[in-house]
């Protein structure tokens, strides 16, 4: 069989066209007449995608397709954009070990391309494959958690992300992918799917089959499972779970910018309620913060050049959505603040503005990390310890710039801290209850690897957000139950990033006791 | 720079570029090269065809060759890395020579000068076998069969060996002893030929996935797969038989019982080309099915059905590895296997061999050419004919050809601890990691007055104690050929200069050879490989390896030729086998059917040392990781050693999946190794992976070795696993 080369053309809109091969001298390859053949002889049509097929009864778990592809891309061998995944079921010795290769899955509606704040990805009209720009990429790495599938993958050295693309210049010279053409077993092929039949396979599907449960992204990937996989298959190594990175940029940001929302609202409703109040001093200190923070977080961006990119994908993107509304936030609290010190009217309706954007954008922030591939994020919890780190922390900087009266602002502190501390006990429960991989994984860093930290969270938490508020005067006590709240919120940042365990590589195919649900 | 890219501006951009290779098409720019030398994979014994691509004088990319036979153009993760070899940063570069505890660079010249020297002035004090040579499998054939002559003939020390020892010599001396002479006869072929395959101790999917291929060809063959542990090639069978740790004597000799007492033999073949069968049926009477069930853990049933599998095909296969070989047993169960194929007919057919699948990419050829357990040409020591008719090759008197095989690894350690050898040349091996016991040989390397160690490599655990580094050419660096399991001859090519001032093994043998006085004598006229093949050819003419109608060319155009090919032959892509006329080469012709019997393994559990360790590999790394430790791709894949531990074991020992722990035997511990919970080793058996220095397995294995192949029982070790102490 000749592989057809396709081509891209120029400039007529045609993403693919199909020539006669020339210049590209072939590989002809002896094929065995068992092997199915490794790509499709021709293009996709209207309605149809390229996808991969991966037989998990032919893989041997050799791993040649994760060499293959790093050679083929030049990539650091931290970066693999194939990865292969191992699963084990049975008692010995009716013992079944069965490998699970992943590259891209090209999906019909993909979540790294929705996500994407500055729209670096695009779906291949033809061949349907998501390809990623590299020119607009600023490196958010927030793809890394919209991908259910945990495909793109961040480049230090770069700064930007990468993902496979089906070597689209490979099948554009009539050769199929490296993970494809280096399989010794041929366990991986490219294939031609209708993608409306797919869609109702995917509907379907309730996992274990071959065809992926459904989410939002319908994943094009084929599986062909081993026969006879026992009941209780489950994923090697996921006991070895390390700390993830703790993106302390993003750790930095996201408790400041709570702590000054937390400021703006506290003072607005003072101001509301209209008790005694001097808040010029509270505000611009605030304001200070919400400054600090937001120009910290484009130090988590790999091209902080290009970070006012990021607004561009409003209507879609959640990150957009954040820093659209911080942006905005930002300018309004400078209006607030500016009505404040300088005794101007307007201010409480200015105020109201300031907290509501305040208050959407903590809640956009946490719904950035309302994604499948993190289980332990995606839950209503995370919005809601956002916006309660903003509660906590508000009154104390408030207090402490002498915004108003001690016996006013500390019971509500040390309710808010409390409630915060409730939430972090509920989720822990949560964790430890479920069944799944992901959560158990999470569960057993927070009570080993990481469990000084996230004691050290909760003791400091009561001290400075509970008992400090209750029991000091002045403003060195409420400097002093700042700073420890602070440095509670911070270390309970960290361990939302470093005890994220990622689903499970298998977990859209496989029923492995991990995080099913998606949606 | 690092500003601007710490800004966001893309200064990585070139790295990550693309180009087109006329050969592989679309790839990343740095990969593609500016030309493609063809050679053979370096490290295997299945001896895959490749190219390396070579930009400004880098190896920088390699690729399967689509018309090799072996390959078909494909490769397995650590053939897919390889150039990542020749620019590891622990490469050798000069010769070293030690001065009380520090290294400094010396001049070539100096170098052999110094080694002959002290070489010499050891032979003069303690006689001429005080020195001793182990080299390894990793060399060219030319290379070896200049080193076995260099060291017989020039340093006349028959006290010279190599790590094979430590892999196949089992195999060599099961086949000499059945067949008459070395020599795998099957071709792999037979893989895809055969419709019964039985492997026994043989993981092929981790150690030679480049066969598995051929299984996947042939799927309407049975596939019986014997081991204790659930390896991925037993996964892949259609009948396993989990055995208990050797027993594996047992169950051949339980198959042969059934075959025998069915009368499922070819009695026809057993008449005409064997020799000893009364007796092999007298021997195996006692291993009735009960008693083999017994001893084996498996069932009557399977038992029957396995053998009537077998005895019934119309062609069947035999191929092993390791799971035999490491076993002071070892020798006699090569006869068992022998024993079953000959008496059901399964040697030299198409499909039907007793197949050998070696270690190393060279093992072969230094077994055929390299003068260490027999003389080249698979020559015997003790045959007057042999050394004869090599004395009037080599034109040096008869005398001078030693009469007898000198002392064996194990022996030569042996004999370096009681004093006996004084001075060793070690030889791209890394015995600190992979001898078994390994206490005892550092002992021992301590002792030495004179230690050489030539590798490629520098430091490697064993180069870090030599007196003298010298440092060598490796693949990629050199040209010769290595001979693969099924005989097969192919060519290796330099692509590359070595780094430093490093030298082509073949080079140091004739820079030793000068210095020793011998080079005009023995290597007249000699100055690149190609002069050590047109000899060797001569010498393994008219013998079973016979190499005569081959030549570098020839061997290059069709991705290798099996032996035997005479100056006679034609059609060099022909699978070839031996015994096709069922004539062996012993003196009438017919092969030996030898009794054996089964013992149990020598280190049984106790209440201290409750659990059988049993070693082996991972399809990431190669023997001690001198090369793949330095590959990135292989050490992210695999970065760690780790112990295989059935979770029914962990829970009485309250040990958790991940935990640290330590192995623990009678002579020492491995410290500090994670615990993997798996169902594919069965309760009171653990698994550890030898590739590991800091791992190191052979701080526990035990020094017992075959009585007649003098290959250690690395398996079956009795050990304790115990957590880590902090």
């Amino acid at each position: 069989m000749s592989l057809p080369l396709l081509k891209r053309a120029a400039d007529d809109g045609v993403t693919f066209v199909m020539t006669p091969r020339s210049g590209v001298p072939a590989i002809t390859r002896r094929r065995e007449p068992d092997d199915p053949p490794r790509m499709p002889s021709r293009l996709p049509g209207p309605g149809e995608q390229y996808r991969f097929h991966v037989d998990m009864r032919r893989c041997i778990g050799c791993k040649c397709c994760v060499v293959a592809c790093n050679e083929q891309n030049g990539n650091p061998a931290a970066i693999n954009w194939r990865r292969v995944a191992e699963v084990e079921g049975g008692w010995y010795p009716q013992t079944a070990r069965a490998y699970l290769s992943m590259g891209c899955n090209h999906c019909v509606n993909p979540t790294c391309l929705e996500g994407c704040p500055v729209d670096a990805y695009t779906k291949d009209p033809i061949t349907g494959i998501v390809r990623h720009n590299a020119n607009t990429c600023i490196g958010c790495q927030y793809c890394t958690w919209t991908c259910s599938y945990g495909v793109p993958q961040y480049n230090p050295e770069r700064g930007i992300v990468g993902k496979c693309d089906m070597c689209y210049g490979q099948l554009q010279h009539g050769q199929p992918p490296a993970c494809v053409s280096a399989c010794p077993q041929a366990a991986i092929q490219v294939e031609i799917v209708n993608i409306s039949a797919w869609r109702t396979a995917v509907a379907a599907s309730t996992g274990g089959h071959g065809v992926p449960i459904a989410d939002a992204s319908i994943s094009t990937t084929r599986v062909t499972m081993p026969d006879g996989l026992p009941p209780d298959v489950r994923p090697v190594g996921v006991g070895e779970i390390a700390p993830q990175h703790a993106h302390w940029s993003l750790v930095m940001m996201t408790v400041l910018t709570q702590l000054s929302v937390g400021t703006f609202v506290t003072i607005w409703l003072l101001q509301l309620l209209a008790v005694e109040t001097r808040p010029s001093v509270a505000a611009l200190g605030s304001l200070l913060v919400a400054i600090v923070a937001l120009n910290g977080a484009t130090l988590h961006l790999g091209r902080p050049i290009h970070a006012y990119r990021a607004l561009r994908m409003w209507r879609r993107s959640w990150l957009s959505r954040e820093v659209l509304l911080f942006t905005a936030f930002a300018a309004v609290a400078s209006a607030y603040a500016a009505l404040l010190w300088f005794d101007r009217p307007g201010a409480t309706i200015v105020g109201g503005l300031t907290a509501a954007l305040g208050i959407a954008g903590i809640t956009a922030s946490g719904c950035i990390y309302r994604v499948p591939s993190r289980p332990s994020w995606n839950t209503t919890l995370t919005p809601l310890q956002f916006n309660l780190t903003a509660a906590a922390l508000g009154p104390l900087l408030a207090a402490a710039l002498g915004a108003a009266r001690a016996s006013l602002l500390s019971p509500a502190a040390a309710l808010l801290t409390g409630a915060q501390l409730v939430v972090m006990a509920f989720a822990f429960l949560r964790l430890i209850a479920s069944s799944s991989v992901e959560l158990q994984g999470t569960a057993r860093l927070l009570s080993t690897t990481l469990r000084h930290q996230f004691i050290a969270r909760g003791v400091l938490l009561a001290i400075g957000g509970i008992v400090l508020p209750l029991v000091v005067t002045g403003a060195a006590g409420w400097w002093s139950a700042l700073a420890i709240t602070l440095a509670a919120e911070t270390l309970g940042r960290y361990l939302f990033f470093a005890s994220a365990v990622p689903r499970h590589l298998t977990a859209p195919y496989l029923r492995v006791g991990s995080e099913a649900v998606c949606v | 720079m690092r500003l601007m890219r710490l800004l966001g501006f893309d200064t990585q951009a070139d790295r990550y570029a693309y180009a087109v290779d006329p050969a592989v098409g679309f790839v990343s720019a740095q990969k593609k090269p500016d030309r493609w030398v063809p050679t053979t994979c370096g490290y295997c014994s299945v001896g895959c065809g490749m190219f390396i691509g070579v930009k400004d004088g880098r190896a920088v990319s390699v690729r399967g060759n689509e018309a090799h036979p072996v390959n078909r153009g494909m490769l397995c993760p650590k053939g897919l890395s390889e150039h990542y070899t020749i620019a590891a940063e622990n490469r050798a570069r000069y010769p070293l020579l030690r001065h009380n505890a520090r290294f400094s660079r010396v001049e070539w010249s100096d170098a052999i000068e110094t080694m002959a020297a002290r070489f010499r002035r050891v032979q003069a004090m303690h006689g001429r076998e005080a020195v001793g040579v182990i080299s390894t499998g990793q060399l060219v054939t030319e290379e070896f069969y200049t080193l076995g002559k260099l060291v017989q003939l020039g340093l006349g020390t028959p006290n010279y060996d190599g790590n094979t020892t430590l892999c196949m010599s089992t195999a060599v001396s099961g086949y000499k002893r059945s067949f008459g002479s070395d020599g795998p006869p099957g071709a792999y072929e037979d893989l895809e030929r055969a419709d019964v395959i039985l492997l026994i101790g043989a993981n092929i999917a981790d150690n030679h996935p480049i066969l598995c291929r051929r299984l996947e060809v042939n799927r309407s063959a049975m596939l019986i797969v014997v081991d204790p542990r659930v390896t991925k090639t037993a996964m892949l069978a259609d009948l396993h038989l989990p055995i208990r740790p050797r027993s594996d004597l047992a169950l051949l000799n339980g198959l042969i019982h059934i075959v025998i007492d069915r009368e499922w033999i070819d009695r026809e073949y057993i008449e005409a080309h064997t020799t000893g069968f009364e007796a092999l049926c007298e021997s195996v009477r006692e291993y009735a099915p009960d008693r083999v069930a017994e001893i084996t853990g498996l069932d009557v049933d399977m038992l029957s059905r396995t053998a009537a599998l077998y005895a019934n095909a119309r062609a069947a296969f035999i191929g092993w590895t390791m799971g035999v070989n490491h076993s002071s047993k070892g020798t006699e169960t090569v006869h068992a296997i022998n024993n079953l194929a000959l008496i059901t007919g399964n040697i030299g057919r198409a499909g039907a061999a007793s197949f050998s699948i070696t270690g190393q990419c060279n093992a072969m050829g230094t077994r055929e050419a390299g003068g260490a357990s027999g003389l080249p040409g698979y020559r015997k020591f003790e045959s007057a004919k042999d050394r004869e008719e090599l004395a009037a090759i080599w034109n040096v008197p008869v005398d001078r050809i030693p009469s007898a095989r000198g002392l064996a690894y194990p022996d030569i350690i042996d004999a370096v601890l009681d004093g006996r050898i004084r001075a060793l040349w070690i030889i791209g091996t890394n015995p600190v990691v992979s001898f078994p016991n390994v206490n005892r040989l550092q002992e021992a390397l301590a002792r030495l007055e004179v230690l050489v160690v030539q590798d490629g490599f520098h430091p490697t655990p064993t180069s870090a104690l030599a007196h003298l580094v010298l440092p060598a050419a490796i693949w990629g660096e050199k040209e010769g050929t290595y001979t693969n399991s099924e005989r097969r001859v192919s060519k290796v090519n330099r692509a590359v200069d070595p780094p430093g001032e490093a030298r082509s093994d073949f080079e140091i043998f004739l820079d030793v050879a000068d210095a020793l006085g011998v080079r005009d004598e023995l290597f007249p006229a000699w100055s690149r490989p190609r002069d050590a093949f047109e000899e060797w050819k001569r010498v393994s003419a008219g013998r079973l390896c016979d190499y005569s109608g081959m030549a570098y060319e020839a061997i290059e155009q069709h991705g290798g030729i099996q032996w035997p090919f005479s100056a006679g032959d034609s059609d060099p892509d022909r699978s070839r086998r031996l015994y096709v006329d069922g004539r062996f080469q012993t003196e009438d012709g017919r092969a030996r059917l030898i009794p054996v019997s089964w013992e149990p393994f020598p280190e049984q559990p106790s209440s201290s040392f409750p659990l059988v360790l049993n070693t082996g590999r991972t399809v990431e790394h190669w023997h001690t990781r001198t090369k793949t430790g330095k590959v990135p791709i292989l050490e992210h894949l695999s970065p760690n050693a780790w112990v295989d531990m059935n979770p029914r074991d962990a829970r009485a020992l309250r040990l958790q999946s991940h935990d640290r722990v330590d192995v623990v035997s009678r002579r020492g511990r491995v410290r500090d190794v994670e615990l993997r919970l798996t169902e594919t080793v069965a309760p009171g058996q653990v698994f550890v992976p030898f590739h590991y220095a800091e791992a190191n397995a052979n701080q526990v294995t035990q020094n017992v070795f075959d009585p007649i192949s003098r290959e250690p029982n690395y398996k079956q070790a009795a050990v304790r696993v115990e957590r880590t102490a902090r």
